[in-house]
């Protein structure tokens, strides 16, 4: 098994928070806690484009490199975890991702900082598979059920894949091949015929 | 001293194509936690890791709505 991995096709994202929804339903997260999320680029302006962004699972990930207390762990497929009942909440990992997927829910009356909380590619973590307690740790586990993550099986448009990373470039790849790439492939002159530069468009600037 | 330069060639091409080796990944450090388990071991698949990487493999590629249309062609 190689590793599995997220890609989003940002020319496809339509940015409808089906894959935050999903991700949300799915374990029950808590308030608060997004364990994916939509950034969006050049709101509302020509060009916009949106991506679905969590943990991305790297292959040599920071969070693991500066945690104090060691309590992630990567599996067999690439999926980093890690064990809550380490977790002492302590922020490093953070502070050390480049995607901001590190969570932390409020606990006690103060909002004292909880234990991190990360997308798991649903994955579950280190209790029994399918079990309760991994369940209200970690969420669900679909990934002994044989299914994929919640989110890139939620996504209307396909923007967001998920699997093995030699699946995903093959897909990516017929996509790219068969429609094409930049401009010329999405947006106003695609739904709507006409120039596609940027400036022919209503709002658009020269 | 033509045998010596050859060797000493010979060897820096070893030592230079060194450098496209893959270096390992992992980080050094060891995992404090508990063992998690494999997620083909549950009842339904059953510790068959060959059954479990099929049925992710076929999932994976029905995102592939290409491959869908073809199929739904025929």
């Amino acid at each position: 098994m190689a590793r599995m991995k997220f890609i989003c096709d940002a020319e496809r994202c339509i940015e409808c928070n089906g894959c935050v929804t999903a991700c949300k339903s799915e374990h029950e997260v808590p308030w608060g806690v997004n364990r994916r999320r939509l950034v969006t680029v050049n709101d509302g302006k020509p060009g916009e484009r949106s991506i679905s962004v969590a943990c991305m699972h790297c292959t040599d990930a920071p969070c693991m490199a500066v945690c104090p207390v060691d309590c992630f762990y990567k599996t067999e497929e690439g999926v980093v975890l890690h064990d809550k009942d380490l977790c002492v909440g302590c922020g490093y990992c953070f502070y050390a991702c480049p995607f901001g997927a590190p969570q932390f829910p409020q606990a006690g009356a103060f909002g004292l900082r909880g234990k991190m909380d990360k997308c798991t590619y649903c994955a579950g973590g280190p209790e029994e598979n399918g079990s309760a307690e991994e369940f209200r740790k970690y969420g669900r586990n679909r990934l002994a059920e044989g299914k994929l993550p919640a989110c890139a099986e939620m996504c209307s448009t396909k923007a967001l894949l998920a699997g093995d990373a030699e699946v995903l470039t093959r897909i990516y790849k017929t996509r790219v091949v068969t429609r094409g790439k930049g401009e010329e492939i999405w947006g106003w002159s695609m739904a709507y015929g006409g120039s596609g530069k940027l400036a022919d468009q209503p709002g658009g600037r020269a | 001293m033509r045998t010596i330069a050859h060797a000493a060639a010979v060897a820096a091409a070893a030592i230079w194509l060194a450098g496209c080796t893959e270096v390992a990944q992992e980080p050094g450090k060891s995992y404090a936690g508990k063992e998690d388990g494999k997620p083909y071991a549950s009842d339904l698949f059953k510790g068959d890791k060959a059954k479990w990487e099929g049925a992710l493999a076929e999932r994976s590629l029905k995102q592939n709505e290409y491959v869908r249309m073809q199929d739904n062609k025929k």
